[in-house]
């Protein structure tokens, strides 16, 4: 009896870690797009200025908090933000280049998944203790084909400010942070040498073990 | 005036360039490991002969890139056995406030340069202001041990004869890294030697070329931590940081963004986006996308030649048409900041020999 039990008990616990782990996939694949549709809805009415401006001031939050909410924390309350504000997606596409179209659908929801963990802990780990910093909007301008860029200060007192300036784009009605430009130089150029390179040279599985080590290493 | 001995600045020179490039020959402390851990991996899982598969897209801007590597390679194990350790007891045993009085005494030296430069390119009012840094900090400044300038509104600008050459038009020519001397572009060479030979601490001894370079690989602890952390190739991570950053001073940081429009421009606009769509729509879009794709990285290196050499052109041109008079009032400014600069030199030389003794 008790071992009839058992049995069943075990199968119905593999039954349902297969049908939870099944849908959770699934799940896993289209958080992201599910994630930024309901961003879309908040960001909807707020222009490219208040998309910067409200993330910039997340951002100093989670530093004046630093100490306190520790690596994991500060991941946590970073990890809204920054996908509300970034399309995350897009950036992650163009900075493979021309070999996003080489990696198969799987591979390409992969990298994203892994590229938005990358971009939390980057932030996570340097912004991670306030002395003072502040972020002050300089100016906004229209690029030729309807993109904005958002000018911005990253002024730090005892050192000579740092330009930030953010490229968004407009995705249906919302506008979302697509690059990063500190004093001249873009993450997303320099992502994109890396990644690409990297891609040629050792394939996409070592793109994602590097990746992978980066994240492991922030978090440490 | 001052006089240098032919034979020992010669030599002394040559260390300088040495000394002064140290900072970008670090550009790679620390990365040993991490690559030599990536080969095995590359090993493991795919050909080892991959490694030698050619870049196309990057080989108008490093076509030696070959060479180059090994030298990183080379440079970066010279960082981690030799600078690294030597710049690390440095900095654990100097005072704070001595390493910033240090720092500001080779700032302030480098500032000879910078008004030399700033003179080059026809900027007449940075090189008054450069001159009334230089002045300033190395009489209230105690020949230049504290930044008093920075303090009454003379920010620092950084300007160098690779820049000089660049706003006068020359070509930025291929990426090399150089053995010691890390990560330069063909322009860089002679700019390099220039830019040691206007430095004052280039005819001195030893003792204090050793400080320079200590200064030099201490300050840049900081963005060689960063590159070990953030860069998953250090050397391509290095040399996209070096060129975009050497563009971004030479236009003063005026035309980054733009630039980067145009490269980018036609992934940044296409709305092509795999993961908005579901599968099925996947391979017409992909095809429409990837052609567009394909071109961009071609136009690359391109787009960063035209887009740095554009500015140049209009800077020039402008200042023939527009400030000729300009241009004269500000060369009457340089002659007086000429013998103001070799009056400090003097005074320069003079605090350099009572450190000395």
């Amino acid at each position: 009896m008790n071992l009839k039990m058992i049995v069943a008990m075990f199968t119905i616990l593999l039954f349902s870690g297969v049908v939870f782990s099944e849908p959770e996939e699934k799940l896993d694949d289209k958080k992201i797009i599910q994630q930024q549709k309901v961003n879309d809805e908040i960001n909807s009415s707020q222009s490219a200025k208040e998309v910067v401006i409200k993330f910039q001031s997340q951002l100093l939050q989670v530093m004046k908090d630093g100490d306190k909410l520790g690596f994991q924390g500060r991941y946590k309350a970073l990890d809204s933000a920054i996908i509300q504000s970034h399309d995350l997606t897009k950036i992650a596409r163009i900075v493979v280049g021309k070999e996003w179209k080489k990696i198969s659908n799987e591979q390409k929801i992969e990298l994203v998944d892994v590229f938005t963990r990358l971009s939390i802990s980057a932030y996570a780990y340097n912004f991670k203790s306030y002395s003072g910093e502040s972020f002050k909007f300089l100016s906004e301008d229209k690029t030729a084909r309807g993109g904005v860029i958002i000018r911005s200060l990253f002024v730090l007192p005892e050192d000579k400010d740092v330009k930030f300036d953010y490229m968004l784009k407009k995705k249906g009605d919302n506008w979302h942070i697509i690059n990063i430009i500190a004093n001249g130089v873009s993450d997303l150029a320099l992502k994109r040498s890396e990644y690409t390179s990297i891609l040629q040279r050792q394939g996409f599985d070592t793109l994602i073990a590097k990746i992978n080590e980066k994240i492991d290493n922030y978090a440490k | 005036m001052v006089t240098f001995p032919q034979e020992k600045g010669f030599s002394s020179l040559f260390t300088v360039i040495f000394i002064s490039t140290i900072l970008l020959l670090t550009g790679c402390a620390g990365n040993d490991v991490i690559d030599s851990e990536v080969v095995d991996v590359s090993v493991s899982e795919t050909d080892p002969e991959v490694v030698e598969v050619d870049i196309e897209e990057e080989s108008e801007v490093d076509p030696y890139e070959g060479f180059n590597r090994s030298m990183y390679g080379f440079n970066d194990t010279l960082d981690t056995y030799v600078a690294e350790p030597i710049s690390d007891a440095y900095l654990w045993v100097t005072p704070r406030f001595v390493q910033t009085g240090i720092h500001n005494f080779f700032s302030n030296l480098k500032d000879i340069n910078v008004v030399l430069n700033d003179v080059m390119q026809g900027k007449g009012g940075q090189g008054v202001d450069d001159t009334g840094r230089f002045l300033v900090n190395s009489t209230l400044g105690l020949a230049g041990l504290f930044d008093v300038a920075t303090e009454i509104g003379l920010d620092k600008h950084e300007e160098d004869f690779a820049q000089t050459l660049a706003v006068w038009g020359v070509p930025q020519g291929p990426y090399l890294v150089l053995p010691l001397l890390g990560p330069a572009t063909t322009r860089g060479v002679p700019g390099g030697i220039f830019d040691a030979a206007a430095n004052p601490a280039s005819y001195v001894g030893m003792p204090v070329q050793l400080l320079q370079m200590l200064n030099a690989r201490a300050n840049a602890e900081g963005s060689l931590n960063f590159i070990d952390e953030a860069s998953l190739d250090p050397y391509v991570f290095t040399r996209e940081a070096f060129l975009q950053h050497r563009d971004y001073l030479i236009s003063d940081g005026e035309s980054e963004v733009s630039g980067d429009l145009l490269d980018l421009e036609d992934d940044f606009y296409d709305d092509d986006d795999l993961l908005d769509d579901p599968v099925d729509d996947v391979s017409s879009k992909e095809e429409k996308g990837s052609e567009v794709v394909i071109e961009v990285p071609v136009k690359t290196d391109d787009a960063i030649e035209k887009q740095v050499e554009d500015p140049k052109q209009q800077l020039e041109l402008r200042s023939e048409a527009e400030s000729f008079d300009e241009a004269t009032t500000s060369f009457d400014g340089a002659v007086e900041s000429f013998d103001e600069a070799s009056r400090s030199f003097e005074e320069a030389n003079e605090k350099l020999n009572q450190i000395k003794n």
